[in-house]
């Protein structure tokens, strides 16, 4: 019984030795609790409980919550509910020894899980009245009609188009290869440490492939089209710079997973720096690579198809013509063979990335 | 001469504070087979790589045939590598590439850089190649990828591709800690042979102390970063054994 106190007290007292972990406790605490204040006034309280259709939005509210929470968090800090002491202060006995899932901070984040969900389903605007209203069920029933009786006499130009869209993708993959290639060594922490300057190298590439493909294709095909006009090369474009960043991430993370035994011996071996890359990095590399490569072949060309959609050529630019006339028939015929080509890519690629394993 | 490495005041700090050498100082005759002794972590492995500087050392000194080697940058310490050969524990073998081209990597600093990328090697080097892949025993295999081979076959493929560098010194980290027994004895003969036929000077990390006294010519022993022993494997008596493997020992009396 007393050991139990004991215990019980040693996990309730915050461990103040570390100052910042105290203040990261405190501000992850003062985050969750402002949050819930905000969800529970703005939607529970406003949209749900009195209903007000229209509330005003001002930055008085967050920040009032802001402070709040603060306070809130201040006080339960020194209870078992505080998340941020838990994730910061617990000490390592009791988390091995206490199933994480029981503990009373859990109960916390259960709720906060649960205040999103209710949340999320009003800004979402769920309704099962919309969704089985008979207007809609007309609607649907005509479009689907439509889109499963395809109107198989434009399939030639539909698989032109594809044909087209495949091609784009193929292109956009392989001019991305070599800057990716290029660019990934110098995206990888493990080469990339070894002095400040070549650090700071890594950071700006990090930097920008992060920004780069932190933007939708579709964003960066609508930029090219304004640039070099609207077509296949505008979506190419924007296809190929997204995949010089992603294949380029992905490049690097597969060189800082690389065993650096062969790099030490062929250093040892008085080597040149390309020579150590080309003898102990490239050869642990070049499959994977090979695998990504294929993978984002697949995936440039199911994104190409979207990508026409904003008129980057293609069978997606297609499909957005015969949409904007309400052609169901037609759109039911692309869908069709949009579906193929995906399929196929789909498996072929698979199947060749599980034979080059 | 008959010195070819002095090592003095030898001192390795990491970044993350662990003193791993503390004034080390010792001397390397040439032709001789010297074997380092001590736990895991006493700084065996950090040593030897300070000598062909994969480590930098934060102070001292290594002479390596009478010239000072912590300051080399670039191509004078891409050409001091090339004079000392080393092998691993787990042999670092280059993967997917046959034996052939694993001995051939082992001239990397007298091929072109152009020439290494697309695989061409000189004609005289593919000839000594093929020779020291029978020396260690290994003929026939030259087009057999060598991360296929089991251990004790890819440690000879890494003694092959050292010697391909015709090194001075051939440094190894303890080269049978990942191989069984019988497999060690082999391995540990092809070194003997290297030292004892062809004059190479090697510098041994092992583990086990029945292979110290059959394979060393003399013992050096670090404990804690710190050399603790010097001289013949048959002056390692229990007393000796107690202060180099000192924790042990007691660990092993108290259990």
């Amino acid at each position: 019984m007393t050991e139990q106190t004991l215990e019980n007290k040693a996990a309730l007292s915050p461990n103040f030795a570390s100052p910042t972990k105290f203040v990261k406790a405190l501000i992850l605490d003062t985050l969750i609790w402002a949050y819930i204040c905000l969800a529970s006034y703005k939607i529970v309280y406003t949209k749900l409980i009195i209903a007000d259709r229209f509330a005003s939005f001002s930055w008085s509210q967050p920040l009032t919550c802001l402070g709040l929470g603060f306070v809130l968090a201040l006080v339960i800090f020194f209870t078992p509910l505080s998340v941020g002491k838990e994730m910061f202060l617990a000490n390592k006995y009791d988390r091995d020894h206490k199933n994480p899932m029981k503990m009373p901070f859990a109960f916390v984040i259960y709720f906060t899980v649960f205040l999103t969900f209710i949340s999320g389903i009003y800004v979402s605007q769920v309704s099962m009245r919309e969704f089985f209203s008979e207007a809609g069920l007309l609607g649907a029933q005509r479009i689907f009609g439509a889109l499963l009786a395809p109107n198989f006499a434009i399939i030639d130009q539909a698989v032109f188009a594809a044909v087209e869209t495949i091609y784009m993708a193929f292109i956009a993959t392989t001019i991305a290869l070599p800057f990716a290639f290029t660019i990934g060594f110098f995206a990888a922490r493990n080469l990339m440490s070894s002095s400040m300057w070549a650090f700071g190298v890594y950071n700006i590439t990090r930097f920008f492939l992060n920004t780069t493909r932190s933007i939708e294709p579709l964003v960066w095909a609508i930029i090219f089209s304004v640039w070099v006009g609207i077509g296949p090369f505008a979506g190419m474009l924007a296809l190929c710079l997204h995949s010089i960043s992603s294949l380029a991430k992905l490049y690097s993370e597969q060189i800082e997973n690389i065993s650096e035994g062969p790099i030490e011996a062929m250093k040892a071996t008085g080597a040149s720096p390309i020579q150590v890359i080309w003898y102990g990095v490239v050869p642990q590399i070049v499959l994977p690579y090979l695998s990504f490569t294929i993978y984002r072949w697949d995936i440039n060309v199911r994104m190409a198809t979207i990508i026409g959609l904003v008129g980057g050529g293609g069978i997606g630019t297609m499909l957005m013509q015969y949409q904007g006339r309400a052609m169901w028939n037609e759109v039911g015929l692309l869908a069709i063979v949009i579906a193929a080509i995906v399929w196929v890519m789909d498996w072929s690629s698979s199947k060749i990335r599980a034979a080059i394993k | 001469m008959n010195e070819i490495l002095t090592v003095d005041n030898l001192e390795k700090v990491y970044p993350n504070g662990t003193r791993a050498l503390n004034d080390v100082s010792f001397k390397v005759n040439k032709g001789e087979f010297l074997v380092v002794i001590g736990l895991s972590g006493s700084g065996k492995s950090t040593l030897l790589r300070c000598i062909n500087r994969l480590h930098d050392p934060t102070a001292g000194s290594i002479r390596f045939n009478g010239s000072e080697v912590t300051e080399l940058k670039g191509s004078p310490l891409r050409s001091l590598r090339a004079k000392i050969g080393m092998i691993f524990q787990h042999f670092n073998l280059v993967p997917r590439k046959t034996v052939m081209t694993n001995v051939l990597t082992g001239t990397l600093s007298r091929t072109g850089t152009i020439a290494s990328i697309f695989g061409i090697f000189s004609q005289e080097d593919k000839k000594r190649a093929k020779e020291l892949i029978d020396l260690v025993g290994l003929t026939g295999k030259e087009q057999q990828r060598a991360d296929n081979l089991s251990g004790g076959q890819q440690q000879r493929v890494a003694i092959a591709r050292a010697l391909m560098q015709n090194p001075e010194i051939l440094l190894a980290d303890e080269p049978v800690a990942s191989l069984d027994p019988s497999t060690s004895h082999s391995v540990m003969n092809y070194l003997k042979k290297v030292q004892e036929e062809l004059g190479v000077t090697v510098i041994c990390n092992l583990h086990f102390l029945s292979l110290v006294r059959e394979y060393g010519t003399r013992v050096i022993a670090l404990k804690d970063g710190k050399l603790v022993f010097e001289g013949p494997p048959t002056d390692i008596d229990e007393q000796w054994f107690q202060t180099i493997y000192g924790e042990d020992a007691v660990e092993v009396t108290i259990n």
